[in-house]
């Protein structure tokens, strides 16, 4: 189990996304309020960037219907120095530096987009966009140091519920993550375990945590979530008991053990059906399916002009006409 | 050196490539045993300030113009491939033109084209054929399991070089075990072939016009010349065919088989495919696994026949069922929904925007560069036509080769505009049922 490629001298980036969906974070029954995750949330920032001199933070917001980055922001990289004359004799610089833009982002995020009702039943913040946002500074970064010598991860605190029009760009995130070995940390801090993230953890080898005790917060994200790469070799840390990677299918949502996946989108059924609900394949019966291929053999011999006119490069067309031409494929063999 | 044209590639599944045509003029690489020396320092000239960073720019707009020719329509694809690579071993692959030598060349870059044909394609398979002596033989089987194939690739019989290769024994070979898998998958051969000649126990052209009749799909690397029966084979099986002048164009070659390619009209494919999802069971006591034979501790389950496999995915040596996971059928999603090609963006439109959208890296000014320079350079900036948001060459290359998601298409409020295409389709598929666990 143990990481060679990780020494006590790694500069450490930790992405953190923060999922700051208002419907959740407002709703009665929340055991914690944004205002007081908050002050856990930027006391675990500090940590962070107090466990090294070259500790690096990144924040992203994820919100309903937008997405963006807390710290660092554009105005941090153009107005720099400038702006930041205010300075707290109580503070430590750099973390009044962090503390402020993630504040003053927030509440511009609270103010600015304020979602309609209409929106909330659309689905819930914007983990995947988040997701993509904090890979692609992690690529940029890495780019930038060429050294090896930083070791990125993401840290997801999420509320929110998983959104299912979300689980393509989330699966994607996850793929490329575990490409790079970033290991995606996932803290649902109360509520249903959110499945997708669930996976993208054991996937890319993160943790996964749900507290008991969501006033606890700051607790949980000392002990579990603070550990750079190279301190995890040494810790025991909270793992998840065996995710299931059982599918479910389309049709019924019922777990399968064998099912029925459409050649062409991929979908999973629990029996057989003539059409493919996803991407309104047709399919072959299955019974005329040896017949229908032997048939198709021998029109393709006998009439070999036919096949080789279509080139197999030409793009069979958009979305929309995905379906007819699949339909042409299997209507051309019982011609 | 990046003024001239645009390099005209045709579609990765075009009839076949041309390269000796179309690529060389425009390129203007040479072929390996054409340069006498290398002189890197040459490619990096300063401009008229003493800075290098346009010529950087333009080495960066290169690497970029390659990959826009990708084409982004949402097309079916064969996901599920059956890949014969067929590998000569004859004398010929002692040659060192390319460096260190052909042979090594070869299996070095073998290994990562396996590697990364599995990471893309989850759910195929590949086995690995040799030739030489006039025979043909098979390094490693039709499997899933890229394990299997490196191995073989580091096997030391494997790697002796003898006499002639045999084009049609190894295509025969090919070909009798690809006849046997199942219609929704694809067929294809690749051959990676470094000498001129063959020596064949019969006609060439009738296992060619088999290969055709069986729709198995045959593309050719060559690493010496263009030789006209290979050319033929790719021109009938619709394959493709490219002569490797170094080795970054060998391996790009090589690379360019990796996306699974479209689905032809004339395939009456598509299929309900039974597959099994597994559990992963651990037990106490080790027993035996039904693929290597040996005693193990854990492994995965076949719901059908119950026996025992060490690793998915893969298909049951008992029953022959496909036995996959649901994270990795979604590995293949991102073919059926690529991110669309972003547009480069010229400097008298480059003033809105200060920053790259998803790193957050700042572009060059355009107030702060002179006309002179900017009619060399180009503004770094690369637009989703989708969201308008601009992305740096890094994040633009990124997106479209890792991520496979538009960060900017992903973080806007659905209301505006509508989705993208892609989403519009993900959103028709149920998936939150996909993958979920109980």
């Amino acid at each position: 189990m143990k990481d060679h490629s990780t020494t006590e001298d790694d500069s450490n980036l930790l992405v953190i996304v923060i999922d700051t969906n208002p419907f959740e974070w407002e709703h009665s029954s929340a055991p914690i309020k944004l205002n007081d995750a908050l002050q856990h949330i930027l006391t675990f920032m500090n940590a962070h960037l107090a466990g090294r001199h070259d500790n690096k933070l990144a924040v992203i917001a994820s919100h309903v219907g937008v997405s963006q980055f807390l710290y660092p922001t554009l105005n941090d990289h153009i107005l720099g120095s400038t702006q930041q004359t205010e300075k707290d004799a109580n503070v430590y610089q750099n973390f009044k530096v962090v503390n402020d833009a993630v504040l003053s982002g927030i509440r511009g995020l609270l103010e600015d987009h304020r979602p309609t009702l209409e929106e909330k039943d659309l689905g819930s913040s914007k983990i995947a966009a988040s997701l993509s946002l904090g890979l692609c500074y992690i690529n940029q970064a890495l780019k930038l140091d060429g050294m090896g010598h930083v070791k990125p991860r993401i840290l997801v605190l999420t509320v929110s519920p998983d959104s299912s029009s979300d689980y393509i760009p989330i699966m994607n995130c996850i793929f490329s993550a575990q490409k790079a070995n970033i290991p995606i940390d996932v803290c649902k801090i109360w509520g249903e375990d959110a499945v997708f993230l669930q996976q993208a953890a054991h996937i890319t080898e993160g943790i996964y945590m749900r507290p008991s005790d969501p006033a606890g917060l700051l607790q949980v994200l000392m002990f579990s979530f603070l550990p750079d790469m190279f301190s995890r070799n040494y810790l025991y840390l909270p793992g998840q008991d065996q995710v299931d990677f059982r599918a479910a299918c389309f049709c019924h949502k019922k777990i399968v053990d064998i099912g029925y996946v459409c050649s062409v989108c991929l979908s999973i059924f629990c029996s057989f059906s003539p059409v493919c609900s996803t991407c309104r394949t047709k399919f072959a019966f299955q019974p005329l399916l040896s017949q229908a291929r032997r048939l198709g053999a021998r029109t393709a011999a006998s009439n070999p002009g036919s096949p080789k006119t279509s080139t197999p490069g030409t793009p069979v067309g958009t979305p929309t006409n995905l379906t007819s031409s699949a339909t042409m494929a299997i209507s051309t063999p019982s011609q | 050196m990046a003024t001239n044209g645009r390099r005209n590639v045709p579609e990765d599944d075009e009839d076949f490539i041309d390269v000796d045509d179309s690529s060389l003029q425009t390129n203007q690489a040479n072929y390996a045993w054409e340069e006498e020396y290398k002189r890197s320092w040459d490619v990096l000239q300063e401009d008229e300030h003493g800075s290098l960073a346009g010529v950087v720019n333009s080495l960066q707009q290169a690497a970029k113009r390659k990959r826009l020719l990708r084409d982004t329509d949402p097309i079916q694809r064969g996901i599920i491939r059956h890949l014969f690579i067929v590998i000569d071993l004859s004398g010929a692959m002692q040659e060192k033109d390319l460096r260190p030598s052909r042979l090594s060349l070869t299996f070095t870059y073998l290994e990562a084209f396996i590697a990364e044909f599995f990471d893309q394609n989850p759910i195929s398979q590949i086995g690995l054929i040799g030739t030489k002596d006039g025979l043909a033989e098979k390094l490693s089987d039709l499997s899933g399991n890229p394990t299997d194939h490196i191995r073989a690739l580091k096997l030391k019989k494997f790697q002796e070089l003898n006499g002639e290769p045999s084009l049609q024994n190894a295509l025969e070979l090919a070909r009798s075990s690809l006849i046997h898998v199942p219609a929704h998958g694809s067929r294809e051969i690749l051959v990676i072939m470094g000498s001129l000649t063959t020596t064949d126990p019969g006609n060439i052209h009738d296992t060619i016009a088999q290969l055709v009749k069986d729709n198995i799909r045959a593309s050719v690397i060559a690493l010496a010349a263009e030789v006209q029966v290979l050319k033929f084979l790719t021109l009938q099986t619709k394959g493709t065919f490219g002569v490797a002048m170094n080795e970054g164009h060998y391996r790009d070659l090589l690379f360019e088989v990796i996306p699974p390619t479209a689905v032809t009209t004339t395939k009456a494919a598509s299929n309900l495919v039974q597959m099994g999802f597994p559990s992963r069971s651990n037990e106490s006591a080790a027993t035996l696994c039904a693929c290597h034979n040996r005693l193990t501790l854990g492994g995965y389950i076949c719901p059908r026949c119950n026996s025992k496999l060490c690793d998915i995915p893969t298909e049951c040596d008992i029953c022959t069922l496909t036995l996959v996971s649901s994270p990795l059928l979604a590995r293949s999603y991102h073919h059926l929904f690529p991110v669309e090609n972003f547009v480069e963006v010229a400097w008298k439109d480059a003033t809105s925007t200060t920053a790259c959208f998803s790193c957050q890296k700042s572009f060059p000014n355009p107030h702060k560069i002179s006309p002179q320079l900017q009619a060399t350079t180009d503004a770094g900036r690369y637009q989703c036509k989708l969201c308008d948001k601009t992305f740096c060459a890094d994040c633009d290359l990124f997106i479209h080769d890792v991520l496979h998601n538009c960060p900017g298409c992903l973080s806007r409020p659905r209301k505006q505009g509508g989705m993208t295409p892609s989403l519009t389709q993900a959103a028709r598929l149920p998936s939150s049922k996909l993958g979920k666990t109980s």
